[in-house]
């Protein structure tokens, strides 16, 4: 097999994308690393020290006036006393992690059945499979709301896994049918023969799916997680989560900048930690579907 | 141990029809080599005996009993895949002990199975290594591994040394029939390279398009091939086929072509019986056409040498005869003759053979 090493020839171009590389790197992750770390500052800032903004065009004032500040834990503090957010936060994580469970489950085996199998129809229910994401959500929320109320599944955490299941599940089934299609039947063959039952088989090649498999429940995850959509509508009332609770720091007469920006820190330092946790498996399982060995 | 019995199968896939109506036995610790073309359907065969294909039509009995619903581990086979199917994400010698593992087998045992089949297939420095670090060949010798560290009821063998060297080849020929009968195991060994059959088998199953052509010992293969396809497929260099008319002349039935007559041996006559005049084709190996710069009582054809392959131990003498029909001859290093010279050829009648024009079935 051929190594993974690509061979790079020295030339002015190479050095001047090099360059150029380098530098529209730093820009990228200056551009996308300040929000957080505006949000992450705020969140510990009085309100008023928050708003203490330099004025267009005094750049040499603008770093001592951003860090001005004393450091408070009140919006944190008005998040979980006040506010409730230790349930909200702890619904967000039943439901992203409960869906992304399910779907991951049952999508992995439609999928391996749907790569290994062949019927006939296949194409036609594969293709019915993935069409049901083609209508976007806001399409669809208001007769799925109807359903859902008429289950009296509105305003309960099994409602909105069952809603993010829906909408994850296809999704599952397709990315997935592509990580198993990649594996040879012939491994799972030469298992037969070595012995193992048909289900045995399967879990012989379990671990060469796993990067794949890893990658795509987290990606669930954060679908679930950062949903608003559904949780504004579906998950009201009973089933709040961190976006839908965010949003409601948001009133008429009082927008809680403080603690919105800590309900923002809340909300995205569990997936930042699941990211770096996962960050191995994700690149593997995200660039595996890519190439054919 | 077992029987095989393969009767009267049929595999279709969809519309294409990759084996018809086989009936081949298989004895208890016989070698049977499946022997033929890319795609004539040995692979097919090889599977449907695994369990790994669904057979479209026909019965395989394992020791008498009918096996087509029982799946792969039922079966007790050891099979080497054609494309080796290992396991990537194993190291060599997890992929080799794997099925010892999956029996329970104590790990004294598996170590010291693993380590000796590692060391006849010569990949000891390699156990650690994983799929992709290695290259075909040394891949090719796991997939053997893989097969010959198990005690199954019958070895199915795809091409399994296609990929290696020619040196190691022969020393894996050696090895492999050395280990099939030192544990008396039924061996079904699919090649499409007839030297592994003849050196290895006990019988020849030699396939064409899907069809049984021949099942015999490797000699009976040899010398006494039922048609023309079986005889141009075994042997090397292939038998050389000359188009010729048969006709009876005072007394005898002679061979004629332009450049010869050659009378047929009385055994042979028999063989003809109605046959006596008409077109035929003579197959003749190059073993047993002599080659030779002056004419004489057995060399009495004229030809042209055309170009002379020195290969080692012997000289091919690619010959031409009078109407530019071309023959191959096996001769010794020591042949003297240059491109254009003219030689004499001269057949070993007791060897050759008589092909039908119309349908190639031997008449001897
Ligand atoms: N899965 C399949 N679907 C359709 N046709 C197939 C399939 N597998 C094999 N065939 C066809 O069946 C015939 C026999 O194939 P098979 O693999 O048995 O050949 P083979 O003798 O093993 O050839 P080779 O020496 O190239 O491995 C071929 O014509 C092939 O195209
Ligand atoms: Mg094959």
């Amino acid at each position: 097999m051929a190594s993974r090493e690509i061979v790079q020839y020295r030339s002015p171009l190479r050095t001047a994308y090099g360059i150029f590389a380098v530098v529209f790197l730093a820009a990228y992750l200056i551009w996308s690393l300040l929000p957080l770390f505006i949000m992450f500052v705020s969140s510990i800032k009085d309100l008023l020290e928050a708003f203490q903004l330099p004025a267009v065009g005094d750049w040499g004032n603008a770093i001592p006036t951003f860090f001005n500040f004393t450091p408070t834990f009140a919006h944190y503090e008005n998040l979980f006393v006040r506010e409730n957010f230790g349930v909200y936060l702890q619904n967000s994580l039943i439901a992203a992690a409960g869906s992304a469970a399910i779907s991951v489950v049952l999508g992995a085996m439609t999928a391996y059945g749907l790569s290994r199998l062949e019927f006939r129809f296949k194409k036609d229910l594969f293709f019915w499979i993935i069409s049901t994401r083609m209508a976007p959500v806001v399409a669809v929320i208001v007769p799925l709301w109807a359903i859902f109320r008429g289950l009296d599944l509105v305003g309960t955490l099994p409602g909105l896994i069952i809603a993010y299941t829906t909408f994850n599940l296809p999704f599952a089934i397709w990315i997935l049918k592509g990580f198993f299609d990649n594996v040879p039947y012939a491994i799972e063959e030469a298992a037969m023969c070595d012995g193992c039952t048909r289900l045995q088989a399967l879990r012989e090649i379990l671990p060469l799916v796993a990067p794949g498999v890893g990658a795509f429940l987290v990606l669930c995850i954060l679908f679930a997680w950062n949903d608003y959509l559904f949780a504004s509508i579906i998950g009201s009332g009973g089933a709040k989560t961190l976006p839908a609770a965010t949003r409601g720091l948001v009133q008429p007469q009082n927008i809680q900048w403080g603690s919105i920006m800590a309900a923002g820190v809340v909300t995205t330092v569990p997936m930042m930690f699941l990211g770096l946790l996962i960050r191995r498996y994700l690149v593997a399982g995200l660039t595996m579907g890519a190439v054919r060995e | 141990m077992a029987e095989i019995n393969i009767d009267r199968v049929w595999k279709y896939y969809g519309k294409t029809v990759a084996v018809r109506d086989l009936t081949l036995n298989c004895a208890d610790g016989e070698f049977l080599s499946v022997l033929g073309p890319s795609g004539c359907g040995k692979s097919s065969t090889l599977r449907m005996l695994a369990g790994l294909e669904h057979i479209t039509a026909g019965e395989i009995r394992f020791a008498g009993k009918r096996v087509n619903d029982l799946p792969p581990k039922d079966r007790d086979i050891a099979m080497v895949f054609e494309n080796y199917a290992l396991y990537p994400h194993r190291t060599v010698y997890n992929n080799i002990a794997n099925a010892l593992r999956l029996r329970r087998m104590p790990q004294a045992e598996i170590d010291k199975r693993v380590r000796r089949a590692a060391e006849m297939l010569e990949i000891g420095h390699l156990l650690d290594r994983r799929p992709h670090e290695l290259s075909g060949g040394q891949k090719q010798r796991v997939a053997i591994g893989r097969a010959i560290v198990r005690e199954p009821q019958l070895f199915l063998f795809d091409e399994p040394i296609a990929h290696l060297d020619a040196k190691l080849r022969a020393h894996m020929r050696g090895e492999l029939k050395h280990l099939q009968r030192t544990l008396g195991t039924s061996m079904i060994y699919v090649t499409h390279d007839q030297l592994e059959a003849l050196s290895m088998a006990d019988k020849i199953a030699v396939m064409h398009n899907g069809v049984l052509q021949q099942y015999g010992t490797p000699a009976d293969i040899y010398n006494h091939p039922v048609n023309e396809w079986v005889a141009g497929f075994v042997g090397e260099p292939p038998m050389n086929f000359v188009d010729c008319e048969l006709a009876g002349a005072g007394g005898d039935i002679c061979v004629t072509h332009p450049s010869f007559s050659v009378p047929v041996t009385p055994e042979q006559r028999a063989r003809l019986s109605d046959t006596t005049a008409g077109p035929v084709r003579l197959g003749i190996r190059p073993d047993d056409v002599t080659v030779a710069m002056e004419r004489g009582p057995e060399t009495p054809i004229e030809a042209k040498v055309f170009i002379t392959e020195p290969i080692g131990g012997d000289m091919l003498v690619d010959t031409q005869l009078a109407d530019g029909r071309r023959l191959l001859v096996r001769t010794k290093p020591g042949f003297s003759g240059r491109a254009g010279d003219t030689c004499w050829l001269g057949f070993n009648t007791s060897r050759w053979h008589l092909f039908s024009s119309a349908d190639g079935r031997a008449y001897f």
